[in-house]
């Protein structure tokens, strides 16, 4: 019986590995096609639309500036965020589960309301849309993310590291920065990177708070709206590849981490 | 008299509606090691954070050389502490944990290099300087924890039960190193602990604490052989404790009724001031055995009803004739314990053996 | 050894160069005398660690929201110069008027549901064999090769939808290779192929909480209700169904949540007939003459909207819990 279980359980499981895979696996292969339309079967192959995107000014503005974007707004995020987990983990106040609630909030908000509200007090503060509004927009959303890794790290600190520094002599600054900052840095790091991502991929934030400039995902978008081709396939593969290896040396690397 | 080294002025310290410690006195003099013991919540911990800076009293002072630190955060007070974890930094080598402080007090890199050198031959550390605390033994990272206490010149060294961590085999070996360690560099430690026998093999001083108060304050001597309390005489080693009655003094000794028996005892506590029935303690080790009369100054008769082998001695289980099943136990050698047989037996002991305990 | 350390009065003017730059921080006057003003109380030190963060969260993470409520009660935003600002709730009421309002509202909430329901039936299973049936040494490996899709973005992966779900796309090129149809079967452009889309975007989301309310369950519990005679399917219902609740409580909500914001997915994977909400409250910001207010008002109560199924579930299945443990 139990025998039974685990094959169909096992079939299950790879049937979802493929339902997950194969959908991309198809995208990566139809940048390949030599033909303008999408669609199987594919007869021949090419690498002409690789070469095409790599030449193309449009999309390696946009690549570069998704890049800038990501890196931007992951870094005020990360400051940020570490900075209200460091008030928030292991101290009691009035009002901390507030303070914790707001700083989630970004998260939960589902996506096309967050970027409404994003795009309306980008107005109120004067923002113009365009990378300004959208890395401020990123920051703000991935903000939650760095909070939740960071508090998930700093609460592992044992508490006599920090009173051990003190009683030799650190005041709190210098207890933070020689203590506590080392132990975090794997979480920020982790952070970091998923950070990046999130921002690297994000398309309705950037969608309603972009100027003229499109970011990567809004510059598939729009060519997706008037008709497919494979020369959007070879685009996303870039961006595909790039996520995924990113992402992958992300995991090993925070597993490493919390091995230590 | 110049000041002590340390001079707690009741000090009182309360946790919501639990006191940890209310109005203690204590003077430390300088090259003393003395330990804090007691039960878990019995405030000696409270007390070891409070000298360190890490909590403030609700009232009272910290005097150290004289000087009021009381209100002073841990870095500001010459004051370092070994942790129970020994929260050496992880990050860091060997080396670097020592140098921790040194270069907070302001030392040159010349100098900082010198009294790692020093220090680590001290404790025999040279070897480790370059590894890292995950790839130390539990004794190794016990030595550094203790150097990189001691690298700064602290005052005063506070050590937060530092042995919990290590086995069994090599606690022993390490209460010897301690001991030593605090003779040789004439250091005052203040070492807490709830293990009596660790307590009592290192320290010069042991103060027994019990509900956030000083219960007996001695030499490890007379905390064993003339317990001033009940919890003393009971949370340090095993006990006979005999219940009767008060009689009235003679001289310094104290004279109790038990069972109809006359008994002469000391009272290391004071003398119990109640009416109710009094209680007295008598060591294990202090009875002795004998087939006729014995010319101590207690002397009651029972039979033998139990025997524990214990290798080097043996346990006996007395019944005292007409004691309404009052029972004590003795530990005889074991030849002695061996020849003692059903008939009956004499149960003697001295006058400064038995501690009438103030409650 | 010395104690106390040798030569302490010696150490002077040469000394102090040579410190390092932790003991020339400490030692800084200005900075020591800034630091004690800072930390002169544990209050102060507190106010001025909680400063940044708490200005932080009011103005950025509660002001977009506050100020999309504010925009939704007022007649015209922008307001022109010269002209008062009104307060009305008439945006609010709009809605109701016009059943191409309130039409994709409800779709989104139903949608948001069945793909909810329909993300936890496929994923409880793997989540299921990761936890239980193979060993701690692979799951980790198992787990990271699912994770690998869900690093790519949402475009990307729509698109990838979008070449399998088309008229020549690969299902259908299957299909009729296996002689079941003659003609394609019009995938794209329906709920069917938006759901398809949708799930393939949120199946993370509820597989992580599954796993890890599955992991942690004691493998013993299953073996004990084994022993007592409760066969497979007893067992999974009686027993780890009911512990596992709250790891099905917040993936669903969490994956309900997302559902309802997407934008880009139903645009690209969904047609006429099933244009959500996310379209309408965008429409309101495309098009020229703005019309914020109204779009605010539809996103605040398609927000309450989400978070009130959202609360009403996990008062269900809080409640479900509660009556399990009696």
């Amino acid at each position: 019986m139990t025998r039974h279980n685990r094959i169909l359980l096992s079939c299950v499981y790879w049937a979802f590995v493929a339902y997950v895979f194969v959908p991309l696996i198809l995208m990566v292969l139809m940048g390949f096609k030599d033909s303008k339309f999408i669609g199987f079967p594919i007869r021949s192959y090419t690498t002409d639309w690789y070469t095409g995107v790599l030449q193309d000014t449009e999309t390696l503005t946009a690549f570069g500036y998704s890049v800038a974007i990501a890196v931007l707004s992951t870094v005020i995020s990360v400051l940020v965020g570490t900075w209200i987990a460091v008030l928030l983990e292991g101290r009691k106040f009035w009002g901390r589960a507030v303070i914790l609630g707001m700083t989630i909030l970004p998260a939960l908000i589902p996506g096309i309301i967050s970027a409404i509200a994003f795009r309306i007090y980008a107005r109120l503060l004067g923002i113009e849309t365009g990378m300004g509004a959208i890395v401020w927009s990123h920051a703000v959303h991935n903000v939650p993310f760095v909070v939740l890794v960071v508090m998930a790290r700093l609460s592992t600190l044992p508490k006599s590291q920090i009173e051990a520094a003190r009683d030799l002599g650190a005041d709190p600054l210098i207890a933070f920065l020689r203590i506590t900052f080392p132990y975090l840095v794997p979480a920020i790091m982790g952070a970091s990177i998923f950070c990046l991502l999130l921002s690297f991929d994000d398309f309705v934030r950037s969608f309603f708070l972009g100027g003229y400039e499109p970011t990567l995902p809004v510059l598939i978008f729009a060519k997706l709206k008037s008709g497919m081709s494979p020369e959007i396939n070879a685009i996303a593969t870039v961006a595909l590849v790039l996520t995924a290896v990113i992402g992958v040396w992300a995991e090993r690397f925070t597993r490493r981490m919390n091995k230590d | 008299m110049a000041d002590p080294l340390v001079r707690l002025d009741k000090i009182t310290k309360r946790f919501g509606d639990t006191t940890a410690l209310s109005e203690l006195d204590l003077d430390i003099a300088q090259g003393e090691f003395v330990t804090f013991l007691g039960p878990s919540g019995c405030g000696k911990s409270t007390t070891l954070r409070i000298l360190g800076g890490f909590e403030q009293p609700g009232s009272g002072r910290v005097l150290l050389r004289g000087d009021d630190v009381t209100r002073l955060p841990p870095e500001r007070r010459n004051v370092n502490m070994v942790f129970q974890d020994y929260a050496l930094f992880p990050h860091m080598t060997v080396k670097q944990n020592i140098a921790f402080g040194l270069e907070l007090k302001g030392m040159g890199k010349a100098e900082i290099a010198a009294r790692q050198d020093e220090i680590m031959s001290f404790l025999e550390l040279g070897a480790f300087g370059g590894r890292y605390p995950a790839q130390l033994s539990g004794g190794q990272r016990q030595r550094v924890a203790l150097a990189r206490a001691l690298a700064p010149d602290p005052a005063l060294l506070l050590l937060d039960e530092p042995l919990g961590a290590l086995d069994a085999k090599l606690r022993g070996q390490v209460q010897q190193e301690l001991k030593s360690i605090q003779r040789r560099t004439d250091k005052t430690f203040f070492f807490v602990t709830h293990d009596q026998e660790e307590a009592l093999t290192m320290s010069d001083r042991i103060v027994v604490m019990n509900k956030g108060k000083v219960e007996q304050d001695g030499t490890p001597e007379d905390l064993y052989f003339h317990p001033a309390s009940r919890f003393v005489a009971e949370f340090i080693g095993e006990t006979n404790l005999l219940t009767g009655d008060l009689r009235g003094t003679d001289g310094d000794a104290v004279v109790m009724d038990w069972f109809g028996q006359t008994l002469r005892g000391h009272a290391p506590g004071g003398i119990p001031q109640t009416g109710a029935p009094i209680t007295a303690s008598v060591r294990l080790e202090r009875l002795g055995c004998h087939a006729t009369r014995p010319a101590t100054a207690n002397a009651v008769q029972g039979r033998v009803v139990g025997k524990t082998f214990l290798g080097s001695r043996m346990a006996l289980d007395l019944l005292v004739d007409d004691a309404r099943g009052a029972r004590l136990r003795a530990y005889v050698d074991a030849r002695t314990g061996q020849s003692v047989g059903d008939a009956p037996v004499w149960i003697g002991w001295d006058e400064s053996s038995m501690a009438v305990l103030r409650d | 050894m010395t104690f106390p350390a040798s030569a302490r009065e010696e150490r002077g003017a040469t000394a102090a160069r040579d410190r390092t730059f932790w003991g020339k921080l400490s030692g800084w006057a200005p900075y020591g005398a800034a630091l004690r003003v800072a930390t002169a109380s544990p209050r102060r030190q507190f106010l001025i660690l909680a400063i940044c963060p708490v200005i932080w969260v009011l103005t950025q993470h509660l002001g977009p929201m506050v100020q999309m409520l504010r925009v939704s009660l007022t007649d015209a935003y922008p307001v022109a110069p010269g002209t008062p600002q009104h307060f009305t709730i008439e945006h609010y009421l709009a809605f109701f008027h016009d059943p191409l309002f309130w039409q994709p509202f409800f779709r989104t909430l139903s949608f948001a549901g069945v793909f909810t329901f329909c993300t936890l039936v496929l994923t409880y299973p793997v989540a299921y064999f990761l936890a239980r049936h193979v060993r701690p040494k692979n799951r980790m490996l198992l787990l990271l090769l699912l994770l690998i899709p869900f690093w790519v973005g949402e475009i990307v992966r729509t698109y990838a939808i979008m070449i399998l779900l088309g008229n020549t796309g690969a299902v259908n090129l299957v299909l009729k290779w296996i002689g079941l149809i003659d003609r394609p079967i019009p995938f794209m452009y329906t709920s069917f192929s938006m759901g398809v889309g949708i799930v393939y975007l949120t199946a993370l989301y509820m597989l992580l909480p599954l796993y890890s309310a599955l992991e942690k369950l004691p493998a013993s519990l299953n073996e004990a209700a084994a022993d007592l005679g409760a066969g497979a399917w007893t067992r999974f219902r009686r027993v780890t169904l009911p512990l596992t609740l709250e790891g099905i409580s917040s993936g669903c909500t969490l994956v309900f949540l997302i559902s309802t914001g997407f934008y880009a997915t139903p645009v690209l994977l969904g047609g006429p007939s099933t244009t959500v909400f996310a379209e309408t409250i965008a429409g309101f910001f495309h098009v020229a003459g703005d019309q914020w207010p109204t779009g605010a008002a539809f996103a605040i109560i398609m927000f309450l909207a989400a978070l009130l199924v959202t609360a009403a579930f996990q008062k269900l299945m809080s409640s479900l819990r509660k009556g399990d443990s009696k």
